[in-house]
């Protein structure tokens, strides 16, 4: 617990403020064109950030697109397709893009009366911009982890555990890399990328995370 | 003893009639309540917030404020009294002023001529019948003139409120200055002749802000979105001690024994109190509650006095229907009201964002409203609360949160969870200083 590391890890957290931006979407056809031509701030928002917006939610709300598919369009099978994209397992956004892009094709292929069926009210893209915020807290060891980690918002989670795939372009987040860079912990930090992130609350992940780092300490 | 919001009664309790006579309708009609409004609390100060929001969201407010330290503000709007924009602005710039980001507020005068016709141009942009005249263009281009003469605009951000002093963007230099149209209204269906007037005028700003994207249009500037908000220390949102909220109940006539179903809102059609009526009679043939059905008053408002009346003729003196016209200084009363509550409805036909829905639900209350303007935003359905499209669907909903009080507790902590981290005051704040930092670049 008191080993220390290599260097210190330092806590940060993000804020975002939220843009409408042009594209809406009231039937797929309208959805697979603004899809293509979103920024790709709209993929973030409505799939990584929107997991943050609703952290206290752990059942039936894993992104924006899958949620309007369900309950807008009444399309439960696209729903559960799209629900079912982790973002954990993605690196960029284009990637993202294209997986989305994808999945609706392929749903669409499959069920062409429904390209243009009309949803109950319009999908609006909005994307976010974000400033990066600093914790004032720094770990020096795995125990000022576990402590900083009891601590700090559910935001700084997200931040360094969902949101760093993106920013570092590995599938790791940053709590694994600083464990097993700083801290030789390789067990940990790789028991940390299998918390499923889907069927708990943000503040679950967190629990769970520590949980995990206290269990390798005994 | 602080109300835990945890008001629901067992299953057993909700299916058992009470075996005491409850008090007649008419009986309940004369609540002891102030005929001149109370003396207003002083404002909460930022640190009075920390105990809601945590400390860590508190410092964030503070470090975002660092970047923007020294700089100055001005808000403008077309009241200083009434409205919710003026009660934000109230709230909003002494938080501003906290965080050391020095925040001015300023009113434009006019004459009834101009007020005449910014009602106007307010009910065309709402989608209303409305001609243009050159006339009308003249005394709203006149008046912002003259606003604009007697103004000063040396601040570094200039927040422009709604479509009243649009016009004032004329002073908009090439200088380092920043401005904003924050649009409180709908402007999803206007009347475009006023539109297309107002048009030039808006996309001469830095940035507009709306509440919904579902309100805003197609503008060659970004638009930022900032859902509009509750405060959480306001009258009519602070926690209350319990011995209060019992005083009210027993005031009004309210069994707090049994379930309380509430919706509070104006009378006015587009609330659709004569849905919540049936909706509860409906629902009332397979299970016990009270209804509760309180509202602005109607003396000003000829149109709410008929609505009134017909709400009264539709409870049909049913002792557990209880109307009450409450006056406007009833805050702390509805506070209690809705934290005595077992559900929160809001039946809406036509709504702007539904702050009282975001009320109830900050109270964590399980919260049935129709899927109507920015409802659906706050109430997502079944994970924050129950939306329906129809009477029926409301009776049923009534029922069924009546009947799984594990589930109804559990959306009413959702509700709460997303109104804490979307639709507080000190979210709004948060937004604000974003905005200012991403216009000025750092």
């Amino acid at each position: 617990m008191t080993r220390p590391a290599n260097t210190p890890f330092e806590f940060k957290s993000a804020a975002h403020l939220l843009f409408i931006e042009r594209e809406r979407a009231s039937n797929l056809t309208e959805l697979l064109d603004s899809l293509r031509s979103c920024p790709e701030g709209s993929i973030f928002q409505h799939t990584f950030r929107t997991l943050e917006e609703h952290h206290f939610i752990k059942e039936g709300f894993s992104n924006d697109f899958a949620h309007w598919a369900y309950s807008e369009l009444g399309m439960v099978g696209l729903g559960e397709r799209l629900a079912s994209l982790d973002v954990r397992e993605f690196t960029s956004l284009p990637a993202l893009r294209a997986r989305l892009i994808q999945m609706v094709e392929d749903f669409v292929a499959q069920n062409p009366n429904a390209r243009d069926h009309q949803a109950e009210s319009p999908f609006y893209f909005c994307s976010s911009s974000n400033i990066v915020l600093p914790v004032e807290l720094r770990a020096h060891n795995l125990g000022e982890f576990i402590e900083g980690l009891k601590q700090v918002s559910v935001h700084s989670i997200h931040y360094h555990f969902i949101e760093a795939r993106l920013r570092r372009k590995l599938e790791t987040n940053d709590f694994s890399l600083w464990l097993q860079r700083d801290l030789g912990l390789s067990r940990a930090a790789g028991l940390l990328n299998h918390i499923d992130i889907y069927t708990a609350t943000l503040e679950g992940v967190k629990r769970k995370i520590v949980q995990v780092l206290q269990s390798a300490t005994n | 003893m602080k109300d835990t919001g945890q008001s629901f009664p067992t299953q057993q309790e909700v299916a058992t009639p009470p075996e005491t006579q409850p008090t007649r309708a008419r009986e309940r009609r004369k609540p002891k309540i102030s005929d001149t409004p109370p003396v207003a609390p002083p404002p909460a100060r930022l640190s009075d917030y920390e105990p809601i929001i945590g400390k860590s969201q508190l410092d964030e407010l503070h470090f975002l404020a660092d970047a923007l330290r020294g700089k100055a503000v001005k808000m403008v709007n077309s009241t200083a009294l009434g409205g919710g924009v003026a009660e934000m602005l109230n709230r909003l710039v002494p938080l501003l002023g906290e965080l050391e980001v020095k925040t001015g507020w300023e009113v434009i005068t006019g004459g009834n001529d101009f007020f005449e016709v910014t009602k106007g141009f307010h009910n065309a942009l709402h989608g209303g019948e409305y001609t243009l005249t050159q006339q009308a263009r003249d005394v709203f281009m006149l008046h912002n003139e003259q606003n604009r003469q007697r103004m000063r605009f040396d601040e570094d951000f200039i927040v422009i409120h709604d479509p009243q002093p649009a016009g004032l963007i004329a002073s908009k230099t090439e200088g380092p200055a920043r401005w904003v149209w924050r649009c409180h209204i709908d402007l999803s269906n206007p009347n475009m002749e006023v539109w297309k007037f107002l048009q030039p005028m808006v996309e001469r700003y830095d940035s507009a802000v709306f509440s919904s994207p579902a309100f805003a249009r197609q503008l060659s500037i970004p638009q930022a979105l900032f859902y509009p908000c509750i405060d959480p220390l306001s009258e009519k949102n602070k926690e209350l001690d319990e011995s209060y909220i019992q005083e009210v109940c027993d005031n009004f006539g309210v069994d707090r024994s049994r379930p309380i179903v509430t919706q509070i809102s104006r009378f006015d059609r587009l609330k659709d109190p004569l849905g919540v009526i049936h909706a509860c009679k409906m629902a009332k043939k397979y299970t016990d509650f009270q209804l509760v059905l309180a509202g602005g008053s109607a003396a000003d408002d000829p149109e709410g006095a008929v609505v009134l009346k017909e709400v009264m003729d539709a409870a049909d003196d049913d002792p557990d229907i209880i109307i009450l016209d409450l006056p406007p200084w009833s805050a702390l009363e509805i506070n209690a009201l809705q934290r005595a509550s077992t559900i929160i409805i809001q039946k809406s036909l036509r709504e702007g964002f539904g702050l009282t829905v975001t009320e109830g639900l900050w109270k964590g209350k399980p919260t049935i409203a129709s899927a109507v303007g920015g409802i659906p935003t706050q109430v997502i359905d079944k994970l924050t609360g129950a939306l329906v499209h129809s009477v029926e669907g409301c009776a049923y909903q009534i029922r069924y949160l009546l009947t799984h009080p594990e589930f109804a507790l559990q959306l009413g902590r959702n509700g709460r969870e997303h109104v804490k981290e979307n639709f507080l005051m000190t979210t709004n704040v948060r937004r604000w200083l974003l905005l200012f930092r991403i216009l000025s670049g750092n």
